[in-house]
């Protein structure tokens, strides 16, 4: 298994619409496949509750919301870039531009995603990946990049 | 300068990497040595072994959840949680430069000694192979059975058998008799109890009853022509045989519209049929011809070879002090009590509680060779030894263990050669001077005998192999 096995490509956005994190998740959301999600409503309701234990902003610009949830078939992720930035109650008191929606299910049969989402995270600690994340235009440029890793 | 951290979040799928990769990152650029040790979801990660701790100048927990300090007393301790480390790893570092962080508090020898059980029985769980486990997941099902069976049978026999021509017999109808059957009714659940275990730590749910079944089957001769069945042994086998074949179907893909019902009606019904038929003209003869073999010949044993019987189980039984080999042997002694031959657990249950009881008697006589937390693990030992844990022992084996459990294996050899020879047997699958309160032992007095030479030769020979220690106390 791969990042590209996670990555969906409808699940991209370069532009979100909305301009707080409720919305900005909503939004996200929607961009899963019917494949992944079985309740999303349930699968929202995780996500706020893992904010509420602690922001997923990590600074840099950057929130990587994530949930283990009932509501997840397939393990995923979302990603979308926010022009304007979002407030996120980042550690750094920075808008989150990029956001990575990550969707993990409750009961999982092996853990080859649970290894790509850690790959994933470190290399979110990688200063030149983030500005290339933060430069990229395209739909195709973020997967390009995504998949790098 | 060489520290080490552990970072961890409430789902583990990104944080506890991102901390661990920030420390990482701050530490390369510092110049210093990091390991970080990650609790995800994936499990513990890059674990800390004792020796990266003890080398250690430090311990950096970056954690949004609680973490298990005890392993880091002594150790300047930093805590903070994982953002902490994702955005400022280089601030926390450098606390550790200037000094700052403080050690962290020291603790009751009692209490380390509880956590020194807790700690090598956690490390041995890590080390168990799967088949390990799944049997020992079995086993730890049957023993109550084994308990009531064993119990009720000789309560009933006690006080309610009446001498006859072969032995004591209960009066059909009277009130002894049916608690009588009701130990006969623990005994006959207990093999397809193990088994339907075995497979049910194999296969999850869809394995118990086919495992059960498949037990069930093992365990009663009439199924394939034999008066034996095949008994405990017939039972793990039957138990893996159910849970492997339940785990194959599992994993056997199929259309959606089917999933819903394999768990509850296609793998129990396949893997039951399987398991069944398989006993019935392949398996059950065999094994229980095996097993008639191996009731008659601990049945015809004589003195030499029982005594040596004595001796193995002893030795196995406090070698690792509740490991692999001490399992081992408790199940042998365990499943020969249904099989009409306590006697074996009779030599396991003194063997068991020598250890303990004599390193805690050891600790208490010859005190300059033992340090004070040591002395203070020694009573707890003894605590318990009466109630029949060898794990007692393992504070005290575990700070010395090559003079140790040479003393300790001594003990358990004595106690079960004498408890061998003096005809003690043991109707509960449980061990130490507690069983003899429940009435469970037959010659009470060989069995305290076992134990207390058993329990002054651990004594004696930990005195003469430890060395005094270099504590002032």
């Amino acid at each position: 298994m791969d990042i590209e096995a996670l990555l969906h490509k409808e699940a991209v956005d370069t532009a979100l619409e909305s301009t707080d994190k409720e919305g900005a998740l909503k939004e996200m959301a929607a961009l899963l496949p019917g494949s992944v999600l079985s309740d999303k409503q349930q699968f929202l309701r995780d996500v706020h509750a893992r904010e509420n234990e602690g922001s997923t902003g990590i600074g840099f610009g950057f929130a990587i919301p994530h949930a283990k949830s009932n509501g997840v078939k397939e393990a995923a992720i979302a990603v979308g870039k926010s022009p304007s930035g979002i407030e996120w109650k980042s550690m750094d008191g920075q808008p989150a531009e990029v956001i990575f929606l990550i969707a993990v299910p409750q009961e999982n049969a092996g853990d080859d995603h649970l290894k790509i989402l850690q790959q994933l995270s470190k290399k979110m600690m990688d200063e030149s990946f983030r500005h290339s994340l933060k430069q990229a235009e395209t739909k195709q440029q973020i997967i390009d990049i995504v998949s790098g890793i | 300068m060489k520290l080490v951290g552990i970072t961890s979040c409430p789902n583990g799928i990104a944080h506890t990497y991102m901390a661990a990769e920030g420390l990482n990152k701050a530490a390369q650029e510092k110049g210093m040595d990091i390991k970080v040790e990650t609790q995800g979801s994936i499990g513990v990660e890059n674990e800390l072994t004792e020796e990266d701790i003890e080398e250690a100048d430090g311990v950096v927990i970056a954690a949004d959840k609680s973490v298990e300090k005890s392993r880091f007393e002594g150790k300047p301790v930093l805590e903070t949680d994982s953002s902490e480390a994702i955005n400022n790893a280089g601030a926390l570092l450098a606390r550790f430069e200037a000094g700052e962080v403080e050690t962290y508090g020291a603790k009751t020898g009692r209490e380390k000694a509880n956590e020194k059980i807790e700690e090598e029985k956690s490390k041995k769980k890590k080390k168990q192979n799967p088949l390990y486990r799944h049997l020992m997941n079995g086993v730890s099902y049957m023993i109550p059975f084994v308990v009531v069976g064993g119990l009720l049978i000789a309560i009933s026999l006690s006080l309610g058998g009446e001498p006859s021509a072969d032995g004591l017999a209960i009066p059909e109808g009277s009130f002894w008799n049916s608690i009588n059957q009701m130990g006969n009714t623990a005994f006959s659940l207990m093999v397809p109890i193990l088994a339907g275990f075995i497979a049910m730590s194999i296969a999850d749910r869809p394995g118990l009853a086919p495992g059960m079944i498949g037990g069930f089957i093992a365990n009663d001769g009439s199924f394939y022509g034999s008066e034996a069945g095949a008994g405990f042994i017939g039972g793990i086998i039957a138990g893996f045989l159910a849970g492997y074949i339940a785990k194959w179907i599992k994993e056997v893909k199929v259309p959606e519209i089917i999933q819903p019902i394999m768990p509850i009606l296609i793998i129990p019904i396949l893997a039951s049929l399987a398991v069944g038929l398989i006993f019935i003209y392949v398996l059950g003869a065999p094994i229980a011809g095996l097993m008639e073999a191996l009731t008659n010949g601990l049945e015809g044993m004589e003195g030499g070879s029982r005594i040596l019987l004595g001796l193995i189980l002893g030795a196995m039984i406090s070698f690792d002090m509740g490991g692999p080999f001490n399992k081992v042997a408790f199940l042998f002694g365990a499943a020969l009590i249904t099989q009409g031959q306590p006697e074996v657990m009779g030599a396991i249950a003194a063997a068991i509680c020598t250890p303990p009881l004599g390193m805690g008697l050891a600790s208490l006589i010859f005190k300059r060779k033992f340090k004070s937390d040591e002395q203070e693990a020694g009573k707890a030992a003894v605590a318990m030894g009466l109630v029949g844990i060898t794990e007692g022992a393992i504070p005290l084996a575990a700070a010395d263990p090559f003079r140790v459990i040479p003393s300790i294996m001594a003990g358990g050899m004595s106690a079960g050669a004498i408890a061998m020879m003096g005809n003690v047997a043991d109707h509960v699958p449980h061990g130490g001077p507690i069983v003899a309160v429940f009435g469970a032992i037959d010659n009470v007095l060989m069995f305290f005998v076992a134990i207390i030479v058993g329990t002054i030769v651990t004594a004696l020979l930990a005195n003469i192999l430890k060395k005094p220690t270099m504590e002032g106390s």
